[in-house]
C-alpha cells in the first residue's frame, strides 16, 4: 500500500461572504488500476441463506437460492476462506458443518455445492442470530477482507428489533454485508439498516430466477477488493463543528454518526474495502468560526485517506478544504457545481423515501408532493435510473408536469425504488 | 562585546570599517534584515498556537501562516518593524530593511521603508530592491564615518539607480517611494522621496511631529497655500505622487532632514497604508503603548494592527527606531 494507490481531490468554492460559517466540499477518492500490491490481504466470504419455512412457498425460491449460492461459491477465488450459514429462527453452520471456515479449492467448492441440495426450509426468521454466527465464524481467522452475502425472503419476525440492532452493532467494523431480499414479503428498512451499518448494498430480487446472476456478480465484486478498512480522516480547526460527512457517490450514505474520535479535532469515518479503479465521492460540510474579509486563509478541514496496519496509520492521500472570506460577490456567490449536484442527489434520496413513507400511510397528497420534487430533481440531474423507477410509481402530466400516484403500483416496483433511492449519478466535470 | 569597526569580534582579525563581513572568518559584522521572506512564524496570529502543519496551516485554528512578504516582522531590539499585505491587496508591495551596527561614534540604527507604486510594473520588486540597496549603501557609508546627511543622500541615490536598472523597456519602469533613517547617539537623520513618512514620537508625548513632507500633488497644493491640509486629506490629490524612484523619475536630489532630539523617543517610518488612518503625529503617538521604547516590535505590531482594524485598504508598514539607539545590537533573528 502506498500513496500512489489512491488520489484525493477536493471540489469546492473556497470563497465565502463575510460572516459565513458553512464550508462545503466534495472529496473524490479514486483508487489506482491496482491497489495493495500483488498480495491482497487474506479474504473470507460467508453466504447466509434464509432457510425459514416461507422459502418453500413456492419451492422455486429455495431451489433458486441453492443455485444462487452455488454460483457465488463458484466465484470464490482459490485460497479464500468461506462458509455457508443456514438461517431460520436459529443460525446453523451449514458448510463446513463444524463451524470452521473452509479454504476455497476445486475440492472444497465442489463439496460445498454438493451439500446445497440438503438445504431445507423450516422454522422462522431471526436475522440477528445469523449475523452473530457470521461474526463468530469470521473471527476464527484473522483475514483482512471479510464479506458476507445475506439473503432473506421475509421479515425479522422471531426476534425483537432491538435484538437485530444489537447484533448489527456487534458486527460493525468486523465484516461487510450485501443484503438481498427475494420476493416482496421482506422489509426494505430492515435490510437497509444492516447494509448501511455493514457498508454493503441492499437490493430486491423480485423473481427468484434472477438470484444466481446477482449472487455471482456480488461475489465477483467482492473478490476484486484488495484493501480493507480504509478510513476517511477529517481534521477540523478548533471551535469548528462537522455538520455532516456523507458518501454521495455511488450511493448516499450518511457517515456523520460513524465517527471514531481520535482527538477533539480529528476523527475517522469508515469507507470499507476498496478494489482497483474505484471512485467514490464524499460531501463534507463544516461549520467554522468566520474569519475576516481580507484576513488569512483558513484550513476548514483536512481530509485524509488513512489505512491502518499493525505498524500504525498510513496516509494514502490528502486534500485541503479551504475558506477565504471576501466581499467580492462574484467570487462568493458561485456554488461549486459538484456541491450543488450532490446536495440535490441527497435530497432526491430523501424525498423518494419520504414519498414512499407517505404513500404507505395512505397520505396521497403528501406522497405526490414528495414524488413531484423527486421527478424534478431526477430529470434535472440526469438521474435516468431514478426517473425510470419513479415512472412506475407516478404519472407525470406531460403538459402541466403535475405528478399523480398511479392507481395500481406493484409492490416490487415500490420496493425497488426504495432500495435504489440512494443511488446517485455523477456530474460531468 | 559589540562588533567593533576595527576588530572582528569573532576571530580578532582587523577588518575595514566598510566591511560587512570579516574577510578572515566570514562573520557577519552587521546583519541586515530585509522583508524578503516571512521569518518562520513563531505563533499563530489567529489563536496564538505555535504548532504548524507542513503546508503552513495552524494546527489549532486552521489559519494559514503568512507566506513570502505577506506579513513580516523584524525585531533587532533598538529598531523593529512590521509589514503586512493588508486586507484588500493581493500582495505586499511594501518593503523594509533594518540594521543596527556599531561605529566608532557608537551604536547606530538604520532603517529603510519603501512602498512600490501600484500603477508601475513590478512594484514589489522595486520596493525590495530599493530597500536592500539603500540599506547596503547606508551601512557602508555610516561605517566609514560619512556624515549622516550625506549617507542618507548617497543611499537614496543608490536606490534610485538600482530601481532604474530594473526597467527593461521605456514603458516598463518599476517605481517606489523611499524613506530612510539613520539614528545615532545624538542625531536623527531622514532621507526620502515620495509619500512614505517619518515621524518623531518623543517618549513624553509632547512635540510629536512629522519629519517629512510628501512628494504629492496634495502636499504641494498645501505648500503654495491653495488648499488646507484638511481639504487635502482623503482627496484625490493626496496620493498623486510628484516624485518617486524609478527609470521614469526626474532626477533630483532626495530630500533630507536632520535634527538632534532633546530626550528619549522613537522614529517611526511608515507607508501610507498606516498614515492614511492616522496622519497626525500626536495621533500616532497616542497609539503607541507606554512600553513602546522597551518593546519596539510590539509597538510596531500594534500600529499595523490599528490600520488593519480600520480596514487595511493598502499594504501597511511601520518601523520604529529608538533614540538614542542604546544598548548593543541584538543578534540576528533566526
Amino acid at each position: 500500500m502506498s500513496a500512489a494507490d489512491f488520489s484525493v481531490e477536493i471540489d469546492q468554492n473556497e470563497f465565502l461572504p463575510a460572516g459565513a460559517r458553512e464550508v462545503n466540499a466534495i472529496v473524490t477518492v479514486t483508487s489506482a488500476d491496482s491497489v495493495g500490491g500483488k498480495q491482497p490481504a487474506g479474504a473470507a466470504e460467508i453466504i447466509i441463506v434464509d432457510c425459514s419455512g416461507s422459502m418453500a412457498a413456492p419451492i422455486t425460491k429455495l431451489i433458486q437460492a441453492r443455485e444462487a449460492t452455488a454460483a457465488a461459491i463458484h466465484a470464490i477465488r482459490d485460497g479464500v476462506a468461506f462458509a455457508v450459514i443456514a438461517g431460520s429462527n436459529v443460525a446453523t453452520p451449514f458448510y463446513p458443518a463444524d463451524g470452521s471456515l473452509a479454504v476455497a479449492s476445486a475440492a472444497t467448492r465442489d463439496a460445498a455445492k454438493g451439500q446445497l441440495r440438503r438445504l431445507r426450509a423450516t422454522g422462522g426468521t431471526a436475522i440477528g442470530q445469523w449475523l452473530q454466527l457470521a461474526r463468530s465464524l469470521f473471527e476464527t481467522r484473522d483475514d483482512g477482507l471479510r464479506h458476507a452475502i445475506l439473503l432473506t425472503d421475509g421479515r425479522n419476525e422471531h426476534e425483537s428489533a432491538d435484538d437485530l440492532t444489537a447484533a448489527i452493532a456487534w458486527c460493525e467494523g468486523v465484516f461487510r454485508c450485501d443484503c438481498r431480499g427475494v420476493g416482496t414479503d421482506w422489509k426494505v428498512d430492515e435490510l437497509r439498516q444492516i447494509s448501511t451499518a455493514l457498508l454493503g448494498t441492499v437490493d430486491i430480487v423480485p423473481d427468484p430466477a434472477g438470484l444466481a446472476a446477482d449472487f455471482q456478480a456480488m461475489m465477483q465484486e467482492s473478490m476484486a477488493k484488495q484493501v480493507a478498512d480504509v478510513a476517511l480522516q477529517v481534521w477540523t480547526p478548533q471551535h469548528a463543528t462537522i455538520r455532516f460527512v456523507k458518501q454521495v457517490a455511488p450511493t448516499v450514505e450518511d457517515l456523520t454518526a460513524r465517527r471514531t474520535q481520535l482527538t477533539p479535532q480529528k476523527g475517522d469515518y469508515p469507507t470499507g474495502a476498496w478494489g482497483p479503479s474505484e471512485s467514490r465521492d464524499y460531501h463534507v460540510c463544516i461549520e467554522v468560526q468566520p474569519g475576516s474579509v481580507g484576513g488569512p486563509e483558513m484550513l476548514a478541514a483536512r481530509v485524509s485517506l488513512v489505512y491502518t496496519t499493525p505498524d500504525g496509520p498510513h496516509t494514502l492521500g490528502q486534500g485541503n478544504v479551504r475558506a477565504i472570506w471576501t466581499d467580492d460577490e462574484a467570487l462568493s456567490t458561485k456554488i461549486s457545481r459538484q456541491v450543488a449536484h450532490y446536495t440535490g442527489q441527497a435530497e432526491l434520496a430523501q424525498v423518494i423515501q419520504e414519498g414512499l413513507e407517505a404513500r404507505s400511510h395512505g397520505d396521497t397528497s403528501a406522497a405526490e408532493d414528495k414524488f413531484g420534487r423527486a421527478v424534478e430533481i431526477a430529470n434535472e440531474s440526469g438521474n435516468v435510473d431514478a426517473a425510470g423507477l419513479l415512472s412506475k410509481i407516478v404519472d407525470v402530466d406531460p403538459g402541466t408536469g403535475v405528478v399523480r400516484l398511479k392507481a395500481k403500483v406493484a409492490d416490487a416496483d415500490a420496493m425497488k425504488l426504495d432500495t435504489q433511492s440512494t443511488k446517485t449519478v455523477r456530474v460531468k466535470k | 562585546m559589540p562588533a567593533s569597526a576595527d576588530v572582528c569580534p569573532g576571530c580578532g582579525a582587523t577588518v575595514a570599517a566598510k566591511d560587512n563581513f570579516c574577510e578572515l572568518c566570514g562573520r557577519q559584522l552587521a546583519a541586515a534584515q530585509v522583508s524578503a521572506d516571512s521569518t518562520v512564524a513563531v505563533t499563530c496570529r489567529g489563536c496564538g498556537s505555535s504548532a504548524w502543519t507542513a503546508d503552513g496551516y495552524c494546527e489549532q485554528c486552521g489559519h494559514k501562516a503568512p507566506a513570502g512578504r505577506d506579513h513580516v516582522e523584524i525585531d533587532l531590539g533598538v529598531v523593529a518593524g512590521v509589514t503586512d499585505r493588508g486586507r484588500r491587496h493581493h500582495r505586499n508591495e511594501d518593503a523594509m530593511a533594518l540594521l543596527c551596527t556599531q561605529t566608532r561614534a557608537g551604536p547606530v540604527a538604520l532603517a529603510v521603508v519603501c512602498d512600490g507604486v501600484s500603477t508601475s510594473h513590478r512594484p514589489d520588486e522595486a520596493s525590495l530592491t530599493a530597500a536592500e540597496e539603500a540599506l547596503r549603501v547606508l551601512t557602508a557609508e555610516v561605517r566609514v564615518g560619512t556624515s549622516s546627511l550625506d549617507a542618507v543622500t548617497t543611499a537614496t541615490n543608490a536606490a534610485q539607480r538600482a530601481v532604474g536598472d530594473l526597467a527593461q523597456e521605456s514603458d516598463d519602469a518599476p517605481a517606489t517611494t523611499i524613506v530612510c533613517a539613520c539614528v545615532t547617539a545624538d542625531t536623527v537623520t531622514i532621507g526620502w522621496v515620495g509619500d512614505s513618512r517619518a515621524y518623531w514620537l518623543p517618549a513624553d508625548d509632547l512635540g510629536a511631529r512629522l519629519l517629512t513632507r510628501d512628494d504629492s500633488v496634495g502636499a504641494e497644493l498645501v505648500a503654495v497655500g491653495m488648499l488646507t491640509e484638511a481639504e487635502v486629506a482623503g482627496s484625490s490629490h493626496e496620493h498623486v505622487l510628484t516624485r518617486w524612484l524609478g527609470a521614469d523619475a526626474e532626477h533630483s536630489e532626495p530630500h533630507s532632514a536632520s535634527f538632534e532630539p532633546h530626550g528619549l523617543g522613537a522614529v517611526l517610518l511608515c507607508s501610507d497604508g498606516l498614515w492614511n488612518y492616522q496622519p497626525s503625529a500626536s495621533g500616532l503617538a497616542e497609539l503607541m503603548p507606554s512600553t513602546a521604547l522597551a518593546n519596539l516590535a510590539e509597538a510596531a505590531a500594534q500600529l499595523v494592527e490599528f490600520a488593519l482594524d480600520r480596514g487595511g485598504e493598502d499594504n501597511i508598514t511601520a518601523v520604529l527606531a529608538s533614540f538614542p539607539p542604546n544598548g548593543t545590537p541584538s543578534p540576528p533573528q533566526r
